[in-house]
């Protein structure tokens, strides 16, 4: 009687053990907010993991686009400017709520856009950004591919050739194959792709300075300026940097919410994302001048020989795919969170692959999209800058930096965020109008511009009109409606 | 449904964790005036300084 007494004791506590382990999975997942006890980043564990995120290839794409319009000192200049303000002011907009609360960004960002209108934001910033690098790194991974072989046969490359398409096209089946297996091999090949990435733009910055003193470098001049104007050509370069400051918007939230805290959630992001980012930029840009290519996969071939270009095209091609399956994986896992049940009915595989035949077509029909990449990274920009102006006036000048986990995880439907049929019509109006102002101030597509850019970028007043916006209407008609348990 | 009526008794615990934290003023790490003046003065500081520096 004892023995079957304790022998159910035990299986009870087994029982118990196996719920506990399968809520605090479902809350890893984002069904609900973490604990501070079960939330493991300190400050060094973060600031590893968002450096990790931030050294990329796609860093000397960025460069190398900064050295068409400015020469390296005041590129340098613009990569400081542009990444420091975009990267603290997205980190405001999405880390200290989430260091605070553990919560997963797009279920906070029901308290902003109401429950179907965050899923709209989903679509447009995290869905078009995940296509649109998809393609760019596949691009990217097929000219390395292409300039490997011209390399070993002593040929000239051809970067947009069938070579190329179909190494890109290759690299994004893969990587769907990759990532419709399981995290663990992306996280395995992390943990070697990042520090490896540290070591290779180390290894190019002194192959750079063997050739070149650093003051001979500064002096040199842009590669192909747009413009005769020098200052707009700067304000340009800094309003590329600003975008890909502002481009973390989606990720760092969902990172941050892993930290024990407010603090730990943002002062890494200021170390690892932007040290990191500005690191790789740095010397994509000092690489892009010095040899007079723009291109990684073309200066890489130059830089030293056929050898060592070899072995860092090689590095560069699975670096790609790395990026690839980590951005692929992240917006597939918040897909199902923020998507409806029919889009959670689909299985993982097969929405993986619906996911990757944008990106295939981009490949196949508008490879040109690589060369003019940063007209891509700006016009997202016009997107996340708004974003961040009403995340911010929300979370710290509306709500008091207050949220309610009740609300925000409970039934939605009639719920204070159900908003106007799960849209809140003055959150979705306040990014409309950040979107056009960025729109009217700098057109990403011509590059044409008012006088007021030169002074201003077209980032920051986005920012300031959308959260100016979403403050004035909120306090105006959302309290009195009702909507969103404003305070 | 069972498992629907656990999930939400789970949800609950967990806000009623935060709002007790909320409710003690027990949160740890909180940024404070300190934090949001370094972070201004450091953005200001980079801008400007590589603004002189650069343009």
């Amino acid at each position: 009687m004892t023995d079957h007494a304790f022998n159910a004791g035990l299986g009870a506590a087994a029982a118990e053990r196996q719920e506990a382990a399968r809520n605090r999975d479902a809350a890893e997942r984002g069904d609900a907010p973490l604990l501070p006890s079960e939330r493991l980043w300190g400050f060094w564990e973060f600031t590893y993991a968002n450096s990790a995120l931030a050294i990329a290839t796609w860093a000397f794409l960025i460069g190398g686009a900064i050295g068409l319009f400015v020469g390296p000192k005041e590129g340098i200049a613009a990569i400081v400017i542009g990444n420091i303000v975009g990267v603290v002011l997205t980190a405001l907009a999405t880390t200290p709520l989430s260091g605070r609360y553990g919560i997963e960004q797009f279920v906070a960002l029901r308290s902003q856009f109401g429950y179907n209108g965050s899923r709209v934001v989903y679509v447009l910033a995290v869905v078009v950004l995940t296509m649109g690098w998809l393609a760019v790194l596949a691009m990217m991974f097929g000219r390395s591919i292409d300039g490997l072989a011209a390399l070993s046969a002593g040929e000239a490359a051809n970067p947009t050739g069938i070579k190329m398409v179909i190494a890109a096209v290759g690299a994004i089946l893969v990587t769907w194959f990759i990532v419709a297996k399981g995290p663990t091999s992306i996280k395995f090949f992390n943990m070697v792709v990042s520090p490896a990435l540290v070591i290779l733009m180390i290894v190019m910055l002194y192959l750079i300075l063997q050739n070149r003193s650093f003051a001979e470098l500064l002096a040199m001049p842009a590669l192909a300026p747009p413009f005769e104007d020098d200052t707009l050509n700067f304000i340009i370069a800094v309003e590329v940097n600003l975008a890909a400051g502002f481009s973390w918007w989606p990720y760092i939230g969902n990172l941050a919410r892993l930290t024990k805290n407010e603090r730990t959630a943002f002062w890494p992001n200021i170390l690892g994302i932007f040290g990191a980012a500005a690191l790789g930029e740095i010397v994509g840009l000092l690489a892009a001048v010095a040899l007079g290519e723009s291109d990684p996969t073309i200066w890489m071939t130059k830089i030293a020989g056929p050898m060592i270009g070899i072995i860092a095209l090689l590095f560069v091609a699975f670096a790609n795919m790395t990026s690839m399956a980590n951005i692929l994986y992240t917006s597939i896992v918040g897909l199902r969170q923020v998507g409806t049940a029919s889009v959670r009915a689909i299985s993982w595989g097969a929405i993986l692959f619906l996911f990757c035949l944008i990106p295939l077509g981009l490949v196949i029909f508008y490879p040109q999209m690589y060369d003019g990449f940063f007209i891509f990274l700006v016009w997202t920009s016009a997107l996340n800058s708004a974003l961040a102006g009403i995340g911010i006036a929300d979370y710290f000048f509306l709500r008091g930096q207050k949220l309610d986990m009740r609300s925000l995880h409970g039934p939605q439907e009639n719920g204070p965020y159900h908003f106007c049929a799960g849209f809140n019509p003055i959150g979705l109006a306040a990014l409309a109008v950040g979107f056009v102002v960025y729109v009217m101030i700098f057109n990403p597509q011509t590059l044409a511009s008012i006088p007021a850019f030169k002074y201003l970028t077209a980032s920051v007043p986005s920012c300031l009109a959308a959260g100016g916006v979403h403050y004035v209407l909120t306090r105006l008609f959302a309290r009195g409606r009702g909507w969103g348990l404003y305070p | 449904m069972e498992t629907d009526i656990a999930w939400q008794k789970e949800l609950e615990r967990r806000a009623r964790i935060y709002e007790d934290i909320e409710a003690g003023g027990r949160f740890e790490g909180v940024m404070t005036t300190l934090d949001y003046a370094g972070m201004t003065l450091l953005t200001l500081a980079l801008v400007v300084g590589f603004w002189i520096w650069g343009a």
